[in-house]
C-alpha cells in the first residue's frame, strides 16, 4: 500500500484561514450546537479513519503537513503560526473544521483527487464534536475488557447474555421472540455443537424427558460427544490454513494430518486457551515439550510452500514468515498487522518496526525447500518433519517380529558355534573338494511348445525351435537321463543361421532378444511330482533391470533378457537348492515360460546337469580349510563361516524366514507431520523496505506491539515464540478473548458482535454490545480459558433458544437480526451439509484420525502442473462416507462441491466465511453422485428401517429423520404426490429402477432384500428432502 | 466477515433482502435491471476474452524484433543483465540468443502499421494491424505461480480476487443463465492453480466457472442416471413447494433466492450444453477457427469464447499451457503458434464481422516474458537446444477491440529487448487500463476487506491512455 497522492499542506498560514473563515460564518450557524452527545469512538473515529488518517496518521512516511490527527495531543497542538487543528469547544478556530467545511476546491479536505468527500451529516458531526470539547478515547479494544453491571432484570431469574441483549433490545421497537420448539431447538443445538443432527432415538428421548433439566442435560451430552472436536475444528482450520499440498505449481500432497488430530483431541479435551494457544505457537519450545505439543506446532506449518523451479528459497522463506506474523495477528489479535509490512499502519497505532519486532519472533526458521541435486534450480518440499508413534496394533506387531528376529538370531548363532556339526561338515567338504564337478548334456526325450512350434533336436543334443513365430510361449522339456548327486542345471540359448538374425531370440531380426520369465524344474517319478527349488542363478549376461535370478522369482512379468548382446549365445545356471538324483523310473521335466510377447522366445535351446561340486566348497574355500585352525586369519575364518551358513539347511532356513521378517518390519515406517524446529543459530532480523527481504534497514530485536506490550521488557534475554506465545494469552493482550469469544459468537449467530472478525482496529466494526462481549471474554478467561463454558453459557441463553421467524417489523426493523430478536437461521458450511446428509442417509463413518480421506469426485479434478503430480484413488469402502474434516485439502483443487458452498482453498488464514446462495448449490446437491448415494441409501433406510409399509407412516419417518420434525399437511401431500406419482413411473421401467438402484460405481450397495421399485421411487422423495433450503440451514 | 453486495446478479448473493418479492418477480418472469449499473462512465467495450499463454511465450520472438540482439547472438551478455540480477533459472553469465534468421522466424509489419509480428504467426498479421501492441509491460515476480497471481490478481501471493471475479463484481452479467465469469483450459491447469480464477475475499459468486471440455461442461450439470427431464421436474416442482410453504412460514428471504437459484440451476442444464454444442456452428466458421466438435483444443475454446461474449457473459479467460520453453525454444514455439495462431486470428474476425469486437476487449498475454540471454546451453543461436528464460523486466502483450487503438504500439525497449527504453507499463497500468476500457474507474472498485478498501490495483496503476482509440 503506497500513499494516496500527494496533495496541499494542510496548515496553511493563517492570513489564508482568514477569508475562509467569514464565508463559514456567514453559511453555517443553522444548526443547533446542543444536540444529541457526539461520541468519540462511535461517531468521530470512523470518520477521522476513513478520511484523514490515511494522510494525517500514523504512517510517517507519508504524512502531510506534519500533523496527526489519531493523536489527541498533536491535533491540538498549535504549530508555530498556524492554528491548531482542533481548538476544543471553538470549532472556527479548529483549522480541521474550517477545511472540511470550505467549498474552495483548492483548501478543502478531503482533497478532491483523493476521491474522498464528507457527507454534509459527518462534516457536521465533527464540528460538533468540536463544540462539546473534542474528546478522544482510546480505541476499545485496546482497552482491557471489563466486567459491566448485568443490571436490574425483572426481578426474574435472566442469565447476563439476555440481559445484555434485552437492555438494546429495550431501545428498539423489537421484542424478543418465543422460545423455539423442543424439535427445533434440539436440532439447532446438535448441529452447532456436533455437526450433525439428532437421530431419532435422541428426539424421542428428548421430548420425553419432561424434568426441569431436560435441556442441560442435551447441552452437557452434546458438548462431552467426541463429535464435538469434529465439529469445531473446522473454523480454527480455517484459520490455521490447515490443507494437505503445498500450493503453487506442483502443488504436492505432504503430511500434516497429525496437527489436525491433535486440534480435534484439544477441542474435545476442551483444553484450556491458553495452553492451546502456547502449544500451537512454541509447543517445540516448552520445556520436556511432549510428542503432542510439538505437533501442535503444524499450525505454523502449514503455510504454503512454493517447490517451482527457479523459486528463491530465501524469497520462500521470507513469504512464509509473513504468512506466519500476518497469521498469528489475525487470529489471537484480530488486528491486520500485515498493513505495516511495507509501511506503517495508515490508521492503526502500528508501526513498520512493530511488524518486523513480530517477525523476529518467527525468523529462525529453517529454509523449507531444499535442492536435491545441489545443483540446478530444481527444488523439493523440506523442512522439519517429526516421526509419530505408532498406532498400538502397528506398534505390538513390529515389537513381535522384532522378538522373531532375535530369537532367530540366537538359533543361528548356536548352530554356528556348534563345534561338533562344524568339524564333520568342515571334513565332508574337504573329500569333496578332491572330486570335481562334471557336466552332462541332458538328452531331450520330448519337447513340446505350446504356441505350436515345430522342434528339430540337432546332434549336439539341443533343440531347434522353427515353424510359427508365436507372440509367447511355453518351452516343456523333458529328459530321462540317468545321473546321481545333480546339483545345477544349466540352460543354453544358442544361435543358429536358421534363426532370425542368428538368434538366440526368434521374434525379431535385429534385435535377437528372448525373455524368460519363469524356470521351471520338477522331478516326476510315477505320478508324484516334486517341484525343485533353486537357490541361486548366474548367467553368461544378463540385461539391465531383466536379470536371471528374476527366472526363479516365482514372479510372472519378470524375467531374464539379454539385450543388447544380440547374436550371440548365453547360457544360465541353477543351482539347485538340494542335490537330486535322476534315477530309473524319474523324470524331468523343465518349463520355459515366456511371456514377453513380440516373439521374444528362444530359438535353440540346450539342457546340462552337473553332477557333483553343489556343495562342494570353491576352491578358496577349500585352501583355507587345508589350513590349521588357528593359523587361519579372522577374514578367513569369516568367509568360512558364511560358506558353512550358506550350505547348512537350518540355517538357510532361518536366513529365509529372517529375512521375510525383515521385509515386512522395513515396511513399518511410522507416519511423520511437519512440525516448527528453531534454528540453533538466531537470525538477525531487520526492517525490510517495503517488505522486499534484498532491502534490510535497521536491526530490530523481538517484541510485541508498542501499543500492545506489557511492562515486562528489561532483562537482555532474546525473546522467542514462547515468549510470544504466552504474550499472546497474558493480560496483557486485551484482545484474546475478545476476539476469540466473537468468532464463536459468528459460528452460532451467523454474525459477530464485532461484525468485522478479522479487524478490532480503527477501521474494524464497533461491537453492537460491548458489554456483552467483554462479559464474555471475561467469563472465557476467568473460566480457566474454557471453550465449553463460553459455548455453554452462550446455547444456553434464551437469545440462543429464541424462534427464527421474521415478523414484519423483524424485517424492517433489523434485517441482519443485529438485536437479536430472533434465533439465528442461516445456511450450514460446506462441510455440515456433507455431514448432515451423511447421517441422515446412514451412511457416515464416524471413525476419527488417520490421513486424509477421498470421497467420490468427478475425474479431472486434480490435473497436475510439472511433476509428480498427486492422484485422486477414490476410497471405495466406508472412508468415502467420512465427515468432512478428514476429506484431503488440495490447495489448487479443493474438494469441488466445497468450493460451491464456499469452502476456502486455504491458502491464507481465513476468518468467517462468505455465505452465497447460487444455482452451482442447486446442481451440487441435485447431481453429484455423492449425493445420489446418500439419497438412494436415504431411500433404502425408509423402506427398511421405518418398521412400516404404510407410505404415510413412512414418509413421516422420512421427513423427521431429515428434518427432525413432523411434516405438516401441505408437506406430506406434495411429497405423497412425488412418490406415487414415481411410483407409478417406475412400475413399468425397469431399466430406470435400475440405473437409479445399481450404479456400480457407488461403494454403497442396495441390499437385495428391499423391493428395487420402492427403493427407486423413494430417491425421488430422499433427493427432495436432501435438497430443501431447511435441510441446509441450521435453523 | 464481508459485506454482500445488494445488486441483482446472477448467482445472488445471500442476505440482502430479496424476500418474497424477488419469489413472486422470479414467478412472473421479471426481467433483470441494467446490468452495468455498476459502471463508472461510459464504455465501449461490454465484455473481456482474455487470452493467457501459460507458461510464458517468447514474446522476443513473436512480436519484437531484435536485429542488434540477432547480430549479438552468441555473444557473452552484458554485465548488467547479469550481475546483481536475480534470474530464475540462470545461474552463470549467460549468452545473447538472437531470433534466427531464417525465413520462419522473420517479421512482418501488418497493414501499415508498426505492428510486427512473426511469420510464426501468419494468421494473426493478417489482423495485425487491429492490434494495441505493448511491448514495455513489466512484472516483479520471476517464478509461474506467483507471477500468474500477480497479473491476474494483483498481488503476488495468494488471497486476492482475480480481474475477473473483480469484473463480475462490478458488473455483473448481461445473461442470467449464465455466470459473469467463465474459464476454460487447454492443456494442464497452471501453476496458481483455481486461485487465478479465484474471488479472493469478494464473496465467492464472483469467482471463475471452469466449462470443463469433458464430462460436464459444468460440474453436475446432467442429471444423474435414471432421472429424466420429467421426473426431475416432479422433484424440482416438490422441493418448490416445500421452500415455498417455508418461506411463507418463517419469511426468510433467503428461501426465496434459494428458489429462485433452484430455477437458475434448472435453466442451466440447458443453456450450457446449448452454449458448449458448437457442432450447431457453419462449417465456414468451424473451418475458420480450425475447430472440431467433441475434440478438446484451444480451437475449440476461442469458438466458445465468442458464443460466450455474444451471450452476454462478462468475462471470458482462456489458459493455454505448454509455453514455457527453457530449452529449444526454436524448435518448440512452432508447434505451439500452430495451435494458437488460426483460432486467435479467426476469433478476432469472427468478432469483427459480427459487429462485436468493439464491444468486446480481447486481451493476450502471460505471466511474463523470457530473457534475451539463452539458458542451458552454449546458446550461439544455431544450439538448437538454446532455450529463454524467466523475464519481469519488459515483455510484449497486446489488446485488441473493446475501444483500444489499432495497430498501435506502446512503448519501446532497448536494442537487445532486456529493458523499458521508453514508456513502461507496470502490471497494475495494464489491469486499470483494462478496467477502464469497461468503463471502471480502478481507484473506485474497491471492496472492504479487512479494515480497508482493497482494489484490484492495490494503491498503484495508469491507465494507458494513449492506447484508447
Amino acid at each position: 500500500m503506497k500513499s494516496p497522492r500527494p496533495h496541499r499542506s494542510f496548515g496553511r498560514s493563517a492570513s489564508a484561514i482568514g477569508t475562509v473563515l467569514l464565508t463559514i460564518v456567514l453559511t453555517t450557524r443553522v444548526e443547533s450546537r446542543e444536540s444529541a452527545r457526539v461520541d468519540f469512538t462511535r461517531d468521530v473515529r470512523p470518520i477521522l479513519s476513513e478520511n484523514c488518517l490515511p494522510c494525517h496518521g500514523p504512517d510517517r512516511e507519508v504524512r502531510k503537513a506534519r500533523l496527526r490527527l489519531d493523536v489527541e495531543g498533536e491535533a491540538k497542538r498549535r504549530r508555530g503560526r498556524r492554528a491548531p487543528a482542533i481548538t476544543p469547544k471553538d470549532r472556527d478556530a479548529s483549522s480541521l473544521w474550517l477545511r472540511v467545511h470550505t467549498d474552495d476546491e483548492d483548501d478543502v479536505m478531503p482533497p478532491r483527487d483523493s476521491k474522498l468527500a464528507l457527507t454534509p451529516a459527518q462534516i457536521e458531526t465533527l464540528g460538533r464534536w468540536i463544540d462539546q470539547g473534542a474528546e478522544y478515547a482510546e480505541h476499545w479494544s485496546f482497552v482491557r475488557p471489563k466486567r459491566s453491571e448485568v443490571g436490574p432484570t425483572e426481578g426474574a431469574k435472566i442469565a447476563p447474555v439476555d440481559a445484555f441483549v434485552r437492555r438494546k433490545l429495550a431501545d428498539s421497537k423489537l421484542e424478543p421472540s418465543p422460545r423455539a420448539d423442543r424439535r427445533t431447538l434440539l436440532r439447532r443445538w446438535s448441529l452447532d455443537l456436533t455437526g450433525v443432527p439428532p437421530a431419532l432415538d435422541e428426539i424421542r428421548s428428548f421430548l420425553e424427558d419432561d424434568s426441569p433439566f431436560a435441556h442441560e442435560k442435551v447441552i452437557d451430552r452434546l458438548l462431552a460427544s467426541p463429535r464435538f472436536g469434529a465439529r469445531w475444528a473446522r473454523p480454527w482450520l480455517d484459520l490455521a490454513r490447515y490443507a494437505d499440498s503445498n500450493g503453487f505449481q506442483a502443488d504436492q500432497l505432504r503430511d500434516s494430518w497429525a496437527y489436525r488430530d491433535w486440534l480435534i483431541d484439544a477441542l474435545n479435551g476442551d483444553k484450556p486457551f491458553d495452553e492451546f494457544t502456547i502449544e500451537q505457537i512454541a509447543g517445540d519450545l516448552l520445556p520436556a515439550s511432549t510428542i503432542a505439543d510439538r505437533v501442535a506446532t503444524g499450525f505454523h506449518r502449514t503455510v504454503t510452500c512454493n517447490v517451482e523451479a527457479g523459486v528463491h528459497p530465501e524469497a520462500n522463506r521470507v513469504d512464509q514468515i509473513v504468512d506466519r506474523v500476518n497469521t498469528t495477528a489475525t487470529v489471537w489479535l484480530g488486528l491486520t498487522l500485515e498493513c505495516s509490512q511495507c509501511h506503517d499502519h495508515k490508521y492503526d497505532p502500528l508501526s513498520m518496526e512493530d511488524y518486523y519486532r513480530f517477525f523476529a519472533y518467527f525468523n529462525n526458521t529453517p529454509i523449507e525447500v531444499s535442492n536435491p541435486s545441489g545443483k540446478g534450480v530444481q527444488f523439493n518440499f523440506y523442512g522439519p518433519k517429526m516421526d509419530l508413534p505408532l498406532a498400538p496394533d502397528v506398534a505390538a506387531r513390529k515389537r513381535s517380529l522384532d522378538a522373531q528376529i532375535r530369537e532367530l538370531g540366537e538359533r543361528r548363532s548356536k548352530i554356528l558355534a556348534d563345534r561338533k556339526s562344524r568339524s564333520a561338515w568342515e571334513r565332508r567338504l574337504l573329500e569333496d573338494a578332491g572330486t570335481p564337478a562334471s557336466w552332462h548334456v541332458l538328452e531331450v526325450s520330448r519337447f513340446d511348445a505350446s504356441g505350436g512350434e515345430i522342434s528339430r533336436p540337432l546332434e549336439d543334443g539341443s533343440v531347434l525351435v522353427g515353424g510359427p513365430i508365436v507372440p509367447t510361449t511355453t518351452y516343456t522339456i523333458r529328459t530321462r537321463a540317468k545321473l546321481a548327486n545333480v546339483t545345477a542345471i544349466r540352460l543354453d540359448a544358442l544361435t543358429h543361421d536358421e534363426l532370425p538374425g542368428k538368434g538366440p531370440g526368434r521374434g525379431d531380426a535385429k534385435r535377437t532378444n528372448f525373455v524368460l520369465n519363469r524356470f521351471i524344474a520338477e522331478l516326476v517319478r510315477d505320478t508324484k511330482k516334486a517341484p525343485l527349488e533353486f537357490r541361486r542363478a548366474s548367467a553368461s549376461f544378463s540385461q539391465k533391470s531383466w536379470p536371471v535370478a528374476n527366472a526363479i522369482d516365482g514372479k510372472p512379468k519378470t524375467g531374464w533378457a539379454i539385450a543388447p548382446r544380440f547374436h550371440e549365445p548365453h547360457h544360465a545356471i541353477f543351482e539347485l537348492e538340494k542335490p537330486i538324483s535322476i534315477d530309473a523310473g524319474a523324470e524331468l521335466v523343465i518349463r520355459l515360460v515366456q511371456d514377453y510377447g513380440q516373439g521374444r522366445t528362444i530359438g535353440r535351446v540346450k539342457l546340462s546337469a552337473r553332477v557333483g561340486g553343489g556343495s562342494a566348497a570353491p576352491e578358496s574355500i577349500a585352501k583355507i580349510l587345508r589350513k590349521k585352525r588357528p593359523t587361519r586369519s579372522k577374514k578367513e575364518r569369516a568367509q568360512v563361516e558364511k560358506h558353512f551358513a550358506a550350505s547348512n539347511d537350518e540355517v538357510r532356513a532361518i536366513d529365509k524366514k529372517r529375512a521375510s521378517l525383515q521385509k515386512e518390519i522395513a515396511t513399518i515406517r511410522p507416519s511423520t507431520t511437519l512440525v516448527m524446529i528453531e534454528d540453533e543459530k538466531p537470525r538477525e532480523t531487520r526492517v525490510l523496505m517495503r517488505g522486499d527481504y534484498l532491502r534490510p534497514q535497521d536491526k530490530v530485536a523481538a517484541g510485541t506491539p508498542a501499543i500492545l506490550a506489557s511492562a515486562e521488557r528489561h532483562d537482555e534475554r532474546r525473546r522467542t515464540r514462547l515468549d510470544l506465545a504466552k504474550w499472546l494469552v497474558s493480560p496483557g493482550n486485551p484482545l484474546v478473548a475478545r476476539v476469540t469469544v466473537n468468532r464463536w459468537w459468528a459460528e452460532l449467530f451467523g454474525r459477530g458482535i464485532v461484525t468485522t472478525l478479522e479487524d478490532f482496529g480503527t477501521q474494524g466494526a464497533a461491537p453492537t454490545h460491548p458489554e456483552l462481549l467483554d462479559w464474555l471474554a471475561l467469563e472465557y478467561v476467568e473460566s480457566g480459558w474454557s471453550l465449553r463454558h463460553v459455548l455453554r453459557t452462550i446455547v444456553s441463553s434464551d437469545t440462543y433458544a429464541q424462534s427464527s421467524t421474521l415478523t414484519a417489523d423483524g424485517t424492517e426493523i433489523d434485517p441482519t437480526n443485529s438485536l437479536y430478536a430472533r434465533g439465528p437461521r442461516f445456511r450450514m458450511s460446506a462441510e455440515m451439509i456433507r455431514d448432515n446428509a451423511l447421517a441422515i442417509s446412514g451412511l457416515l463413518d464416524e471413525t476419527q484420525r488417520g490421513p486424509p480421506v477421498m470421497p467420490y469426485q468427478p475425474p479431472k479434478i486434480w490435473r497436475h502442473v510439472g511433476r509428480n503430480g498427486p492422484t485422486w484413488n477414490e476410497a471405495k469402502d466406508g472412508r468415502r462416507f467420512r465427515r468432512g474434516v478428514y476429506v484431503i485439502f488440495r490447495r489448487a483443487a479443493p474438494y469441488p462441491s466445497f468450493v460451491t458452498f464456499d469452502a476456502p482453498d486455504r491458502s491464507t488464514c481465513v476468518v468467517g466465511r462468505p455465505r452465497t446462495n447460487t444455482p452451482l448449490q442447486a446442481l451440487a446437491l441435485l447431481n453429484d453422485p455423492a449425493y445420489t448415494e446418500m439419497a438412494v441409501a436415504l431411500a433404502v433406510r425408509v423402506v427398511q428401517e421405518s418398521g412400516t409399509a404404510d407410505p404415510d407412516d413412512r414418509l413421516r419417518y422420512a421427513f423427521e429423520s431429515v428434518l427432525s420434525r413432523s411434516p405438516r399437511a401441505v408437506e406430506h401431500g406434495a411429497l405423497k404426490g412425488l412418490l406415487f406419482a414415481q411410483l407409478e413411473q417406475l412400475q413399468s421401467s425397469p431399466q430406470t429402477v435400475a440405473a437409479i438402484v445399481d450404479d456400480k460405481n457407488r461403494a454403497y450397495r442396495v441390499p437385495k432384500s428391499v423391493d428395487r421399485v420402492e427403493v427407486a421411487a423413494w430417491y425421488f422423495v430422499a433427493s427432495a428432502l436432501l435438497n430443501l433450503d431447511e435441510t441446509i440451514t441450521k435453523d | 466477515m464481508l459485506e454482500l453486495t445488494t445488486r441483482r446478479h446472477f448467482f445472488q448473493t445471500s442476505a440482502s433482502g430479496v424476500g418474497a418479492a424477488a419469489l413472486s418477480g422470479l414467478l412472473a418472469g421479471r426481467s433483470f435491471a441494467d446490468a452495468r449499473a455498476g459502471a463508472h462512465f461510459p464504455s465501449r467495450a461490454r465484455s473481456v476474452i482474455y487470452l493467457h499463454m501459460v507458461g510464458a511465450p517468447s514474446h522476443l520472438d513473436l512480436f519484437a524484433p531484435k536485429p542488434k540482439l540477432a547480430e549479438m547472438s552468441g555473444k557473452l551478455c552484458p554485465d548488467e543483465f547479469f550481475v546483481g540480477k536475480r534470474l530464475a533459472f540462470i545461474r552463470k553469465q549467460p549468452r545473447l540468443l538472437g531470433t534466427p534468421r531464417k525465413d520462419e522466424f522473420g517479421f512482418r509489419r501488418c497493414g501499415g502499421s508498426d505492428v510486427e509480428i512473426s511469420n510464426q504467426l501468419p494468421n494473426l498479421q493478417r489482423v495485425g494491424d487491429r492490434l494495441s501492441m505493448i511491448h514495455t509491460l513489466h512484472t516483479e515476480q520471476f517464478n509461474h505461480a506467483p507471477a500468474q497471481l500477480f497479473l491476474l490478481t494483483g498481488f503476488p501471493r495468494f488471497g486476492r480476487p482475480s480481474i475477473g471475479s473483480w469484473l463480475s463484481y462490478g458488473l455483473g452479467s448481461e445473461n442470467r443463465d449464465l455466470p459473469d465469469f467463465v474459464v476454460l483450459v487447454t492443456g494442464q491447469v497452471l501453476g496458481a492453480g483455481n486461485s487465478a480464477w479465484g474471488s479472493g475475499f469478494l464473496p465467492t459468486v464472483h469467482q471463475g466457472v471452469e466449462f470443463r471440455s469433458s464430462g460436464d461442461p459444468v460440474l453436475f450439470l446432467s442429471n444423474p442416471k435414471g432421472v429424466d427431464e420429467s421426473s426431475r421436474r416432479s422433484v424440482l416442482d416438490t422441493v418448490r413447494k416445500l421452500n415455498a410453504a417455508k418461506l411463507a412460514d418463517v419469511g426468510d428471504p433467503e428461501i426465496a433466492t434459494r428458489i429462485e437459484q433452484y430455477e437458475l440451476g434448472y435453466r442451466m442444464q440447458t443453456s450450457v450444453p446449448e452454449l458448449m454444442d458448437i457442432a450447431s456452428e457453419p462449417s465456414d466458421t468451424l473451418d475458420l477457427y480450425g475447430a472440431k466438435p467433441g475434440k478438446a483444443s484451444f480451437a475449440n475454446n476461442c469458438l466458445l469464447a465468442r458464443r460466450l461474449v455474444e451471450r452476454g457473459v462478462r468475462f471470458v479467460q482462456l489458459f493455454d499451457q505448454g509455453w514455457d520453453h527453457h530449452g529449444s525454444v526454436f524448435g518448440n514455439l512452432p508447434g505451439k503458434c500452430r495451435q494458437v495462431d488460426r483460432p486467435i486470428a479467426a476469433l478476432l474476425e469472427d468478432l469483427a464481422r459480427r459487429g462485436l469486437l468493439d464491444e468486446t476487449l480481447v486481451v493476450w498475454s502471460a505471466e511474463f516474458g523470457r530473457t534475451p540471454m539463452a539458458q542451458g546451453t552454449s546458446g550461439t543461436g544455431n544450439d538448437q537446444r538454446a532455450g529463454r528464460d524467466h523475464h519481469k523486466e519488459a515483455y510484449s502483450v497486446w489488446l485488441a477491440g473493446g475501444g483500444t487503438k489499432r495497430g498501435y504500439v506502446h512503448g519501446s525497449t532497448d536494442e537487445l529487448g532486456y529493458g523499458v527504453a521508453e514508456k513502461g507499463v507496470s502490471v497494475h497500468d495494464l489491469n486499470a487500463t483494462i478496467l477502464h476500457l469497461l468503463g471502471i474507474d480502478h481507484e473506485r472498485l474497491t471492496f472492504r476487506y479487512q479494515g480497508r478498501q482493497f482494489r484490484l490495483t492495490d494503491v498503484h496503476g495508469e491507465v494507458i491512455h494513449d492506447l484508447l482509440a
